[in-house]
C-alpha cells in the first residue's frame, strides 16, 4: 500500500518540478519539443532509479562524512553510460539535448533524492521513489515541452497540430528562451490556484 | 590590439549575447532561490565567479593534461564533477577562516554551489568551445559575471514586486520567473552581436 | 589520521570500480558513434551527387587564412588540409566534387555536405550538422530552405541581405549567411587547386586501397 504511494507521490503532490522546483535548469532548456523532452524526462529517471538502488544498496558502507561525494560519484557513472549509449544509439537526440545530458549529474532531483531517501531507506522503497519521482519529472517535463511545440510550431511529436495559417506564422517566442520563463510561470501560478482550492 | 579587441567580444558573448542564465539555462536553481534580497545576491554572485573561474582553470588542465593524453576522456563528467565539489570545499573553509561574517551570510548557499549548473556547463563548455588555457579562464570568469549582472538586477526587481499587488497564486516563484522571460526577452536584444 | 585514510580509500575503490564499468561500456559505445559518423558523410555524399558511384578521397594543404584567435586552442595540422572527394560513375566518367563545408553560426557549426559538377557549380547541398536555434536557425534542415543554395556557382553564393539571390530564413539572417559563406570560402580553395590535380580514374588496386 505504501509503496504505491512512493511511486505517486512525485506525479502531483511532491512533483519535483512545479512544487519543489528541483531541476530547472534542463526542464527550461530541453523542452523546446515533447520528443526532447520524453528524451531527456527517460535519460533522468534511468539515472535516478539506478543511482538510488546503489546508493540504497552500499549506504552502510559509506562514511557519512563523504557520503555526498560518494554520492556524486555513482550519479556521475549513470550519466556517463546515458550519455554513451544515447550517443551510440539515438545520436540525434543526444545532439538536440547536448550539453544538458552530463548536467543530469547536477540535477538537484537526483542528488536531492539520493540524500533525503535512498541513504536512508531500504533498496524497494528507493526504486519505487525513483521511478516515481523519474515519472514526475517526465511527466512535467511533456506537458511545458507540449504546451511549447504548440504555441511554437503548430506541432506535438512532431505532427502538425494546428491549422496551416498558423504553422505558417506561429508565436515562436513560445520555443524561444523567454517563452520558456514565461510558461513555466503561468504554470507554477496554475498549480498554485490549484493548491489553494 | 586584435588581442584586446577578441577577450572584448569573449566579455560579450558570454554575459550578454549568450548569456549564461536567461539565454543557455544554466544555474537557475540558485537564481530563483537567492535574487529575493540584493545583498545576498551580490554575495552569491562574488562567490559564484571566484568557483566558476577556479573550476575554468582546474578542469581544464585536467582535461589537458590528464584525461586527454590518458585517452580516458570519457571520464570527463566523473572527474570535473568532484574537481567542482573538491573546489567548493576548499571555499568553503577558506571563507569560514578568513570571513566568517561572510560565511554565515551566505550558509547554506555556499554548498549549493557545487549543483550549480552554470558551474559544470561552463567547464564544459571551455572544452566544447575548444579554447586554451587563457580563453578558459576568462570564460569562467567572464560567465560568471553573467550570472551575477543578471542575479543582481532580478533581486532589484523583485525587492520592488514585493510591495505590489499580484495575485496570490502568482506570488513568489511563479511571478519570479515571468520576470526572468521579460528580462530574457530584452536580452534577446543581444542576439546577432559580433565582433 | 587512519580515518581520513578510511575516507579516502572507501571513494577511491567507488572511483575505481565506477571507472573500470565506463571504460567497458566506452569500449562497446565507441566504435559505434564512429562508425554512425561515417554513415552520416558517406549517406550525405550519395545525396548532393545521385549520379556517383565511386567516391574516391583526396587532399590539399591550403595556407591558413583565418586570423588566429588568442583565446582559442592552436588546431592541429589537419586543418591545414582541406578534404574532398572526387566523383565518377560507372563508366568511370568524373561527375563531379564532394566536400564538407563548416563555419562557426549563431552558436554553433554548421557543417554543411555539398556536391559540384566538375564545372565548380554547386547541384545539391545538405547540412548534416548544426545547434542553431530552434525555429529559426535550425530551420536550415529543411529541404526547401536547403534548395535555396542548389545550382549556383560561386559568386552566386549570396544571401539576399547582402545584395544576393538566396532568400534568407526569417530571423535567421546569421544561419543563413554561414551556410553561404562555408560553401562559398570552399568552393574557392576547391577552384585553385583543382586544376593541378588529374581528373583521372587511378589504377584498380590503387583505387580500391584508397576508398577503404
Amino acid at each position: 500500500m505504501s509503496l504505491i504511494k512512493e511511486f505517486t507521490k512525485g506525479f502531483i503532490k511532491e512533483n519535483p518540478v512545479f512544487v519543489m522546483a528541483l531541476g530547472l535548469c534542463p526542464t527550461l532548456a530541453v523542452t523546446t519539443s515533447v520528443e526532447n523532452a520524453i528524451g531527456m524526462g527517460l535519460a533522468a529517471t534511468f539515472v535516478l532509479v539506478f543511482s538510488n538502488i546503489f546508493i540504497s544498496l552500499i549506504k552502510n558502507f559509506i562514511p557519512p562524512k563523504i557520503r555526498i561525494p560518494c554520492y556524486i560519484v555513482i550519479i556521475a557513472s549513470f550519466v556517463t553510460i546515458v550519455d554513451m549509449v544515447m550517443h551510440a544509439y539515438v545520436p540525434a537526440l543526444h545532439k538536440n539535448l547536448g550539453l544538458f545530458i552530463p548536467l543530469i549529474v547536477v540535477n538537484c532531483i537526483i542528488l536531492g533524492r539520493a540524500e533525503a531517501f535512498a541513504g536512508k531507506n531500504k533498496l524497494i522503497p528507493s526504486i519505487f521513489d525513483g521511478f516515481g519521482m523519474g515519472f514526475g519529472f517526465t511527466l512535467a517535463l511533456i506537458v511545458i515541452g507540449g504546451i511549447r511545440e504548440i504555441l511554437g510550431v503548430g506541432q506535438f511529436l512532431g505532427f502538425n497540430i494546428l491549422p496551416k495559417c498558423y504553422i505558417e506564422c506561429p508565436m515562436l517566442i513560445a520555443i524561444l528562451a523567454p517563452g520558456a520563463f514565461i510558461v513555466m510561470g503561468l504554470l507554477m501560478g496554475l498549480m498554485n490556484l490549484k493548491k489553494k482550492k | 590590439m586584435e588581442f584586446i579587441g577578441k577577450i572584448f567580444a569573449l566579455a560579450i558573448a558570454a554575459i550578454f549575447v549568450q548569456n549564461f542564465v536567461l539565454m543557455r539555462f544554466l544555474g537557475l536553481c540558485p537564481y530563483i532561490g537567492v535574487s529575493k534580497k540584493l545583498d545576498s545576491a551580490v554575495g552569491m554572485g562574488m562567490a559564484v565567479i571566484f568557483v566558476m573561474t577556479m573550476a575554468s582553470t582546474f578542469t581544464w588542465l585536467i582535461q589537458t593534461y590528464l584525461l586527454i593524453p590518458l585517452k580516458i576522456e570519457f571520464l570527463q563528467t566523473i572527474a570535473f564533477i568532484l574537481t567542482i565539489a573538491s573546489l567548493v570545499q576548499l571555499v568553503e573553509m577558506v571563507i569560514q577562516k578568513t570571513a566568517p561574517a561572510l560565511y554565515k551570510a551566505l550558509g547554506v548557499f555556499l554548498p549549493l554551489i557545487t549543483t550549480n549548473c552554470a558551474v559544470l556547463g561552463v567547464a564544459i563548455l571551455n572544452i566544447n568551445e575548444n579554447l586554451n588555457f587563457l580563453g578558459a579562464i576568462l570564460n569562467g570568469l567572464f560567465a560568471g559575471l553573467g550570472f551575477t549582472l543578471v542575479l543582481v538586477l532580478m533581486a532589484g526587481i523583485r525587492e520592488r514586486l514585493d510591495k505590489a499587488e499580484i495575485p496570490v497564486s502568482m506570488k513568489g516563484m511563479p511571478i519570479a520567473m515571468v520576470m526572468a522571460g521579460l528580462m530574457a526577452l530584452a536580452f534577446l536584444g543581444f542576439a546577432g552581436l559580433k565582433f | 589520521m587512519k580515518y581520513f585514510l578510511k575516507l579516502g580509500f572507501v571513494l577511491f575503490v567507488i572511483t575505481a570500480i565506477a571507472s573500470g564499468i565506463l571504460a567497458y561500456v566506452n569500449s562497446i559505445t565507441s566504435p559505434i558513434i564512429e562508425d554512425n559518423q561515417k554513415k552520416v558523410q558517406e549517406e550525405a555524399r550519395k545525396e548532393v551527387l545521385p549520379a556517383a558511384t565511386k567516391f574516391i578521397p583526396d587532399s590539399v594543404v591550403v595556407e591558413k587564412v583565418e586570423v588566429k584567435d588568442p583565446l582559442k586552442k592552436v588546431s592541429s595540422d589537419t586543418n591545414n588540409l582541406f578534404r574532398y572527394f572526387r566523383c565518377f560513375d560507372e563508366n568511370d566518367d568524373l561527375v563531379g566534387y564532394t566536400f564538407e563545408a563548416s563555419l562557426y553560426g549563431y552558436s554553433s557549426e554548421v557543417k554543411t555536405m555539398v556536391g559540384v559538377s566538375p564545372n565548380f557549380t554547386v547541384e545539391k547541398i545538405k547540412t548534416i550538422s548544426q545547434s542553431e536555434t530552434p525555429g529559426l536557425g535550425a530551420n536550415c534542415m529543411k529541404e526547401d530552405v536547403q534548395k535555396r543554395f542548389f545550382n549556383k556557382k560561386k559568386d552566386e553564393m549570396v544571401v539576399d541581405k547582402d545584395g544576393g539571390t538566396i532568400k534568407s530564413i526569417t530571423g535567421a539572417t546569421i544561419t543563413t549567411r554561414t551556410i553561404a559563406n562555408s560553401i562559398k570560402n570552399s568552393l574557392e580553395i576547391l577552384e585553385k587547386n583543382i586544376s593541378e590535380i588529374p581528373a583521372e580514374v587511378p589504377e584498380k588496386d590503387t583505387r580500391e586501397e584508397i576508398a577503404k
